[in-house]
C-alpha cells in the first residue's frame, strides 16, 4: 500500500484501537488518525460496571494501551472530537469542529450508545445510565452517598451494576419486564438460575413488571411501576440497551440496517469504507446470516480484521461469537450465535451454578453459556463452529471429554 | 531468601496437565508442557482467576474467566484483556521431586 495514504479510524475505544493497533503489526507506514468522541485514550469498558465502579480500579489500569504505545507507533489520535458526517464522495470526514479530514479508507468503529425511552422523570438527577467512563463515575459517586438504588432492566448491564451496588453494601431492587433476569438472551431454565444468583445476593427483584414513571422533587425520590408499585430510592440505573451509532453516514450511499451493513470482510456497499464492533452489522460465514452483536471479544478481533481487510489482506471473519458477565462469584461466559432453540441440554449443576447448557436447533449447537465452567466453555467453541449434530447425551455426560465431540479440526 | 520448595512428585503431572499448589499459603501453578515444568503465578494478572483451573494449550495457559493467554515458559502476554506479565518462577526436579524457587 502507498506509504502516502491515510486510513480514518472514527471510534477510539476497543475496536478502533485494535485496527491502529494491526494496521502498524502489519507494516501499513501512512498516516493512521484515530477519531474519538470521549476525551479518554481508549480504555477498557468491562470494568465500569464492575470493579470500577465499587472503587477497586484506577481509570489509568483501564486504558488498554499506554499513552506512549500511540506515540510510538505513529498513531495520531483526535480526542473530544465527533465525526459529524463521512463524506463518501470526497472522501473526508466532517468534524464536529468544521475541520475535514481526508482519507484514503475509513474504518467505522462508533459502537452505540444506551437506548433512552420516553419514560417520565428520565431526566431526573439521580437516575443513571452507563456506557462512558464518565457515566461510571457519576454512578460510583451516587453509590457513595449511599441509599437504596433500583435497577431497571435485568439484562447483562442491569444484572452486572446490581451485584456491584450489593457488594458496595447498598439495597438494591431490580425491576424487570421478563419472567426472570437476562430471559431474553438465556431462557428462563438459565435465567432462573441468574435470579437465584441475585435473590441469594440480596437483590429484591421485581419481574413481569415495567417502570412507569421515576418521580422526586428535583431529584429521584421512587420509581413507580406499571402494577403500582412505588419505590423509594436515592438513586435509579436503567439498562435498556444500545443503539448503534450511524448517523454519520446516513444519505451517504453507506448501508445501514440495525447498524451499519458489511461483509464478512468489514466491507460496506461503498469502497473504501469498512466498519467494524457493536456499530458492524457483518454477514457470518459460520451461520450463513447477518448478525450484530456488542461483545468485548467482537471487537478486539473484527477491529483487527478489518484493518487487515483495509490492507488487501483481509481473511473472513468467522470468529465464535463469545463474552463473558461476572456477578459476584458467578463467572458467566456465553458462545455461539443467538437463534431460536428447540432444546437446552445442561451438563453439570444448575442448583450449584457450575454447568454447562447447551442451546441446540435441530440437533446442532447454536450457543452455550457456562457458569464458573469458562475451560469447559473455551472446549466447545469448534462444537458450535461445526454446526452439526451432536448427540445431546454425550453433551451432558461430564465424563465425556468435550474436545473430542467437535468433527476433527479443518486441515490448517 | 529464594530456596528450591519441593511441591509434587514429577510423575503426578502428566504432559499437558496443570497442577495449582501452594507454597507459603501463596498460590502456583505448575505445568508439564511435554516432559519440561514450568511454574507461575496461578493467579491470572487480568482479575484474580486461578490459571490452573485454565487450559494449558502447548506453551500458552488460558486463564478460564476471560481468556486470557500467557507464555508458560516466560509469562508474556500473548492475548488480552491481561496486559501485565504473568511472574515466572525457575522449576527442576530431583529424583521424583519436583521443586519450584520461591
Amino acid at each position: 500500500m502507498a506509504s502516502a495514504s491515510t486510513i480514518a479510524i472514527v471510534g477510539a475505544s476497543l475496536t478502533g484501537q485494535s485496527a491502529a493497533a494491526t494496521l502498524r503489526e502489519e507494516g501499513f507506514d501512512g498516516r493512521v488518525v484515530l477519531v474519538g468522541a470521549e476525551p479518554q485514550l481508549p480504555y477498557d469498558r468491562p470494568p465500569l460496571s464492575k470493579n470500577y465502579l465499587r472503587g477497586g480500579m484506577p481509570f489509568e489500569k483501564t486504558l488498554l494501551r499506554p499513552p506512549e504505545f500511540y506515540r510510538e507507533r505513529q498513531i495520531e489520535t483526535r480526542l473530544g472530537t465527533t465525526v459529524v458526517r463521512v463524506d463518501v464522495e470526497k472522501r473526508a470526514l466532517q468534524l464536529d469542529g468544521g475541520d475535514r479530514l481526508e482519507f484514503d479508507n475509513v474504518l467505522i468503529a462508533t459502537g452505540g450508545r444506551n437506548r433512552r425511552f420516553p419514560i417520565p422523570g428520565l431526566d431526573l438527577p439521580g437516575v443513571y445510565d452507563l456506557r462512558t467512563v464518565a457515566d461510571a463515575d457519576r454512578i460510583r459517586d451516587a453509590i457513595v452517598r449511599g441509599g437504596r438504588a433500583v435497577v431497571v432492566g435485568m439484562g447483562f448491564i442491569g444484572a452486572e451494576v446490581a451485584a456491584s451496588m450489593r457488594q458496595c453494601g447498598l439495597e438494591v431492587t431490580a425491576i424487570e419486564p421478563f419472567k426472570t433476569p437476562l430471559y431474553r438472551a438465556l431462557g428462563e431454565d438459565i435465567g432462573l438460575v441468574v435470579e437465584g444468583l441475585h435473590r441469594d445476593h440480596g437483590v429484591t427483584l421485581i419481574l413481569g413488571d415495567a417502570v412507569a414513571a421515576f418521580e422526586g422533587k428535583g431529584r429521584v425520590e421512587r420509581v413507580v411501576t406499571r402494577d403500582g408499585r412505588r419505590i423509594e430510592c436515592a438513586l435509579a440505573v436503567f439498562g435498556l440497551g444500545i443503539e448503534p451509532v450511524t448517523e454519520l453516514v446516513a444519505g451517504t450511499g453507506v448501508s445501514v440496517d440495525n447498524g451499519i451493513v458489511v461483509d464478512d470482510h468489514c466491507r460496506t456497499n461503498v469502497p473504501g469504507v469498512f466498519a467494524a464492533g457493536d456499530v458492524a452489522n457483518h454477514y457470518h460465514p459460520v451461520c450463513g446470516r447477518q448478525m450484530r452483536v456488542e461483545h468485548w471479544q467482537n471487537g478486539i478481533k473484527q477491529g483487527a480484521a478489518a484493518a487487515r481487510s483495509m490492507l488487501g489482506r483481509g481473511q473472513p471473519y468467522d470468529e465464535v461469537h463469545w463474552f463473558w458477565s461476572d456477578q459476584y462469584d458467578a463467572n458467566i461466559q456465553y458462545a455461539g450465535f443467538h437463534a431460536a432453540w428447540d432444546a437446552v441440554v445442561v451438563r453439570g449443576s444448575l442448583a450449584e451454578r457450575k454447568f454447562l447448557a447447551f442451546y441446540m436447533a435441530e440437533g446442532r449447537v447454536e450457543s452455550v453459556v457456562a457458569v464458573n465452567q469458562g475451560r469447559d466453555l473455551r472446549r466447545t467453541l469448534p462444537i458450535i463452529k461445526a454446526r452439526v449434530a451432536i448427540d445431546p447425551a454425550r453433551l451432558a455426560d461430564p465424563n465425556v471429554d468435550l474436545r473430542t465431540l467437535a468433527p476433527s479440526e479443518r486441515p490448517a | 531468601m529464594a530456596r528450591f520448595v519441593t511441591v509434587a512428585k514429577a510423575d503426578s503431572i502428566q504432559p499437558g496437565q496443570m497442577i495449582k499448589v501452594e507454597i507459603d499459603n501463596f498460590p502456583i501453578a505448575v505445568a508439564n508442557v511435554e516432559g519440561t515444568f514450568h511454574a507461575f503465578d496461578d493467579t491470572c494478572t487480568h482479575e484474580d482467576c486461578s490459571l490452573a483451573d485454565g487450559e494449558l494449550v502447548r506453551t500458552a495457559v488460558v486463564c478460564p474467566c476471560h481468556f486470557a493467554e500467557f507464555d508458560v515458559r516466560n509469562g508474556a502476554v500473548l492475548v488480552a484483556p491481561a496486559t501485565v506479565p504473568l511472574k515466572v518462577y525457575p522449576v527442576r526436579v530431583q529424583g521424583n521431586d519436583l521443586q519450584v524457587e520461591f
